[in-house]
């Protein structure tokens, strides 16, 4: 837990920046330092706060708590529908900060990155049947101490989780709701209307949200633990490399493909996982 | 290492130049130049901004859009002009609708040279910008931690120049805040302001005219008061007033935007109340939607006895003030 909380930042802080650079690399760019993410997080809390209400940095500060909550609860072996709960009351209090803020482009951020939830919320729960269904326990530490590899019993339910993995990461093609890239239609979607320390938090709060997604490829691999390392690292490699090759698509494609994804692949794979067992 | 230095994020603004500045400053981007190495990012939002970069000479259409997002970009902010027409309007200088280089309508602090200006020039613009911004920071914490050490004194001549720096960024607040920035403070030209410590206001509307001027039993030094808030040498508020006929006029109240709200507008005011002891009315004015003047002048004992139309958006509050204030604080202005 402990370790979680202090490390989580360092290392998602060091995610971040890798992304920065490699994604510098494949554009044949030198790219900025790896610490670069601290650097701009580091000034943002020293800047000016503006705000249209104040009551907006008031719902990042309890988004910023829930996303820690969220990787807490995960981290310390707890139920991981509860986590699920955690994760979405957490987005709900960002779309609301948003919202607060009453600027046009803030707001269809906010709108857009409810669709997406609607997007990834599906496939995120069936990934919870469907490790239920392989080690009969929603508890982490259980999961994480089965002796199989899960990912041999739920290969399609991986490559949908791969898939909303791309939307949680704010990443092409889905990086609809708020981009880092500049020059989009929405300026800069949610966290338009966010500056200093509440616009630090938010990004703090990412660093946060990524390892926990991470950590949570990894309970695909639990059973062998330098594999499940190898992979966490090896798709967020591949989170980068998608992120660089496609264009950003319409919230309807989004939404459709997400929805088609969690039932082709992650009931799907449920499907077949339950004919096996009770045939 | 302060994060400051090594993560500018830039907003660039294009005012209304041939594109000719604009596609080189974007070349920085390429991967040729590739200014993300130094932790520059190009977020396109004000609110996520350090550096504002225009390019371009200044016409009547982007002037409020500069002013715009100059005043959303939070503190500390540094605006860079690129480009021969930004930094003066170049050969549109003389154009109908050029008001001049970006400097016109908002503080400039870093100036590129060139038409074109190249990439190389930019980087070393945006550099030195990093320079003034890191600065800026210093200022602001320096300040923070010092604000018990402002020195009262009075101004004389010789500060007209850094007065006058300091009324045209005080006064930016009050121009969005009316969206006009025909205030007659963001107007003033250097030699206005020095004829200012020689020169009794003409005022309508009041009793005074030319017989303040027979007043002689009183030093002309006396009677006009220009008073400074010094902090680390620099000039962080000023207040001026001017005694005729038993009433002391009070006008441009100025503080640094970086200072507001830690009372030195109040103190200003209380300094210049004592080194007026022969009268016994103040008299000021404000904007009528300058709420937060209103209601610190309200506070003081201040009451508003007269409203008059200035332009159509502004309406002039005229405030009073008839009792000495209490003689209780003796040291200060020397």
């Amino acid at each position: 837990m402990l370790i979680y909380l202090v490390g989580a930042p360092v290392l998602g802080c060091l995610l971040a920046g890798w992304d920065r650079r490699i994604s510098a690399r494949m554009q044949s760019r030198r790219g900025p330092p790896i610490l670069q993410p601290f650097y701009d997080v580091l000034k943002l809390w020293q800047k000016e706060n503006l705000v249209v209400r104040r009551s907006q940095n008031f719902y990042i500060f309890f988004f910023f708590l829930l996303v820690i909550f969220t990787g807490a609860l995960f981290f310390a072996g707890s139920d991981l529908l509860l986590v699920i709960f955690a994760l979405t009351l957490a987005a709900i209090f960002f779309v609301l900060g948003a919202c607060k803020a009453s600027s046009p482009y803030s707001f269809v951020g906010a709108q857009r990155e409810l669709i997406q939830m609607m997007a990834y919320e599906p496939m995120i729960l069936l990934t919870a049947i469907g490790m239920y269904m392989v080690t009969r326990s929603f508890y982490v530490n259980e999961i994480a101490n089965h002796p199989t590899l899960l990912v041999l019993a739920l290969p399609g339910i991986f490559l949908g989780f791969l898939y909303t993995l791309e939307i949680k990461f704010r990443k092409s093609p889905f990086d609809l709701s708020s981009s880092h890239h500049a020059h989009q239609e929405l300026v800069r979607g949610m966290t338009t209307e966010f500056s200093g320390r509440a616009l630090a938090l938010i990004e703090i709060a990412h660093w946060y949200e990524n390892v926990f997604l991470l950590g949570w490829v990894y309970l695909f691999f639990a059973s062998s633990p330098l594999l499940g390392v190898t992979v966490s690292l090896l798709v967020f490699g591949f989170v980068i490399l998608v992120d660089n090759v496609f264009a950003r698509l319409k919230w309807q494609t989004a939404l459709q493909s997400a929805w088609v994804v969690a039932a082709v692949l992650g009931f799907g794979n449920i499907l077949v996982l339950s004919w096996l067992r009770h045939p | 290492m302060n994060g400051i230095k090594q993560s500018p994020w830039i907003i660039h603004y294009d005012a209304s130049s041939c594109n000719g500045c604009d596609i080189e400053t974007l070349a920085c981007l390429t991967p040729l130049f590739d200014v993300e190495r130094l932790g520059v990012l190009n977020t396109g939002n004000p609110k996520h901004a350090d550096i504002f970069l225009v390019t371009g000479a200044v016409n009547e259409q982007s002037q409020a859009v500069i002013r715009n997002i100059y005043h959303q970009l939070p503190e500390p902010k540094v605006v860079v002009a690129v480009g021969i027409c930004a930094a003066s309007g170049g050969i549109f200088r003389e154009c109908y609708n050029i008001s001049g280089g970006v400097d016109s309508v908002i503080p400039v602090d870093v100036y590129v040279p060139g038409c074109a200006a190249r990439p190389e020039a930019i980087i070393d613009g945006v550099v030195k910008a990093i320079g003034v911004l890191e600065e800026k920071h210093r200022e602001m914490k320096a300040i923070a931690n010092s604000l018990d050490q402002v020195l009262f004194h009075r101004a004389t001549k010789s500060d007209a120049p850094e007065i006058l720096a300091l009324q045209k960024i005080a006064y930016q607040s009050e121009a969005e805040l009316y969206g006009d920035d025909s205030l007659p403070a963001l107007q003033q030209t250097l030699e206005d302001l020095v004829n200012d410590f020689e020169r009794m206001p003409q005022r309508e509307g009041t009793v005074l005219g030319a017989r303040g001027a027979q007043d002689s039993s009183v030093a002309d030094s006396d009677r006009i008061i220009f008073l400074k808030a010094v902090v680390n040498g620099k000039i962080i508020g000023s207040i001026r007033g001017y005694a005729m006929d038993g009433t002391a006029y009070l006008s441009r109240l100025n503080v640094h935007p970086y200072f507001r709200r830690r009372g030195i507008g109040r103190r200003l005011l209380d300094e210049i109340e004592q080194v007026f002891p022969q009268v016994n009315r103040f008299e000021t004015k404000t904007g009528h939607q300058s709420k937060r003047n209103l209601y610190q002048l309200a506070k003081r004992g201040y009451e508003t006895f007269k409203t008059e139309p200035y332009t159509p958006t502004i309406k002039w509050v005229y405030l009073q003030k008839t009792q000495r204030p209490a003689q209780v604080k003796t040291k200060g202005v020397k």
